[in-house]
């Protein structure tokens, strides 16, 4: 067969059940056959032409979300590290006042969906007379969902901590903020760095839900060019391909990083 | 001087140390003997304030370990070497030993560095000064864990079983580099089941029981007839040179 993929489609004769024809019939050069038919049912292959040349001019629309995505992601980790840290710091401090709200506050975003938090954040508070961009929006709502998750697996990290560890700092008359900052953080930031991978890489994941709020980033550029050049199929398979080279990329960047700081670890941990 | 009065401790309804008196003067070297589960950590661990005590007082110089106001102070007198070492796994030999004396006693980094490789060198270490835990022995890591609380410059060094992580040959290294600090004159609490190596070292050996401190005599006594003369130490040390 000459063309680089087959197309099938469900539909019941006599009726319009199951189908969607396609919009753009013409424009997409269908090459209908009917393969078989039985109970009811016709199957169709529509053979398409798979071209991606067609999205070139929209080329710098998509690199310009793909810079929005970059950016929000970016300041974003930042800025669940910054609060995963703070929270994490909370949570294991000896205040019980803290220790409480850090855990509240992380039981709350990690148990509410993201969507739900950012048309919160976006559509409730303006009810209340609290106005903030979308982009504001976007990368306070990452943070914040991203910092409950964070905070947890720098927390997880610091009780993994040998306890002797610790008491050996504290009989060597180290402070409590000093043994957190010289001792505690740095081992858990060790052993934590390949599960905060996958809370940054899911943070990115969930930028693309920012689409929902007029923000075009990568997934809202992306929806625009496939509405606006009825090719879908084309755009979101170049959507799929640029998240995935997105989050693969991180990984790798995890995966070095990882290895580098616990590059004078057992064997076990490295 | 360390001074322990009256001192009890328990966990939840288990009563660990029941009244325990103990005072350690400048320059003594005591070892505290006892069968397993007999409080002789527990004890160990009210001195350098890792654990909370019920009732009594332990202070050190004069600094009373329940006061968080003075538990500062006395910490900064006494060193504690671990069973299991204990080092921080993101430093160096150097950097664990440098550590608190930068962070606690101000000590510019310069000259806690080297101060800690001479102490490194002393123990034989030199060459092994910028290597991670993970990348020492056992042997290796404990005499970092002896710098490390050498480095504070402490009063009292305490030590809780210190060999007994380590092989025969690497137990004989290190108790030959504390048979040398006890010969300087640092005074030590010595918690071990090295029987033989306590006698040669202490000038006295403190018998814990079942959390009772039931003799505390001078080494040769200890090992005479006089500590024979008590059927629990009899016992004990019948069955520690049957091992
Ligand atoms: N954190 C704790 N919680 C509950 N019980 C404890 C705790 N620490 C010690 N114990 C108990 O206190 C008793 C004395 O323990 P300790 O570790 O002081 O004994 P030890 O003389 O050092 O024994 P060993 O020679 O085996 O090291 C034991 O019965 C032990 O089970
Ligand atoms: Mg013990």
């Amino acid at each position: 067969m000459p063309t680089i993929l087959s197309w099938l489609n469900v539909k019941r004769s006599g009726g319009g059940w199951g189908t969607t024809p396609l919009k753009n019939a013409a424009a997409v050069d269908t090459d209908l056959l009917i393969l078989l038919s039985e109970t009811g049912f016709t199957i169709e292959a529509r053979r398409l032409q798979f071209d991606l040349s067609i999205l070139a001019k929209h080329i710098p629309f998509l690199l310009e979300g793909t810079w929005l995505t970059f950016k929000v992601c970016l300041i974003s980790v930042i800025g669940s590290l910054v609060l995963g840290l703070l929270v994490a710091a909370a949570r294991t401090s000896s205040s019980t006042f803290l220790n409480r709200l850090s855990a509240v506050y992380v039981d709350m975003f990690r148990n509410i969906p993201f969507i739900v938090q950012l048309f919160f954040f976006y559509f409730g508070l303006p009810e209340i007379g609290i106005y903030i961009d979308a982009l504001s929006t976007g990368i306070i709502a990452l943070s914040i969902a991203g910092g409950a998750f964070t905070s947890d697996v720098i927390r997880s990290g610091i009780l993994a901590i040998e306890p002797g560890v610790i008491e050996a700092a504290q009989v060597s008359g180290l402070k409590r903020a000093t043994i957190f900052r010289r001792i505690a953080l740095p081992i858990a930031l060790r052993t934590s760095v390949r599960p905060l991978g996958s809370v940054f890489i899911n943070l990115i994941l969930t930028s693309s839900v920012l689409s929902t709020i007029t923000l075009n980033e990568l997934t809202g550029s992306a929806k625009i060019v496939a509405s606006q050049t009825f090719r879908p199929f084309e755009v979101y398979f170049v959507l799929l391909v640029a998240y995935a080279a997105l989050t693969w990329s991180v990984s790798i960047v995890i995966g070095a990083l990882h290895r580098h700081l616990n590059r004078n670890q057992a064997e076990g941990v490295a | 001087m360390i001074s322990i009065t009256g001192l009890h401790k328990s966990f939840g309804s288990a009563t660990v140390l029941r009244g325990i008196d103990l005072e350690i003067s400048q320059g003594e070297v005591v070892s505290v003997l006892g069968s397993s589960g007999s409080g002789k950590s527990t004890l160990i661990r009210c001195i350098n304030g890792l654990e909370k005590i019920d009732g009594g007082r332990v202070t050190v110089d004069g600094f009373d370990v329940s006061k968080p106001r003075e538990l500062a102070d006395a910490r900064k007198r006494s060193g504690t070497v671990f069973q299991l070492f204990n080092l921080y796994p993101h430093m160096t030999a150097v950097q664990n030993i440098a550590l608190a004396p930068v962070e606690v006693l101000n000590v510019p980094r310069k000259d806690a560095e080297a101060e800690a490789r001479r102490l490194l060198q002393q123990v034989g270490l030199s060459e092994r000064a910028d290597a991670y835990p993970a990348q020492l022995s056992g042997g290796q890591r404990q005499r970092v864990g002896i710098c490390r609380a050498l480095a504070m410059k402490p009063s009292y060094l305490l030590l809780d079983e210190v060999t007994s992580a380590l092989d025969p040959e690497m137990t004989a290294e290190v108790l030959s580099i504390l048979a040398n600090i006890a010969k300087q004159g640092t005074t030590m609490v010595f918690v071990t089941h090295e029987i033989e190596f306590a006698r040669s070292i202490s000038t006295r050996i403190a018998f814990l029981d079942k959390g009772q401190m039931i003799a505390d005599l001078p080494t040769e006594d200890f090992f005479s007839d006089k500590g024979m003369a008590m059927p629990r130490v009899a016992q004990f040390l019948s069955k520690m040179r049957k091992d």
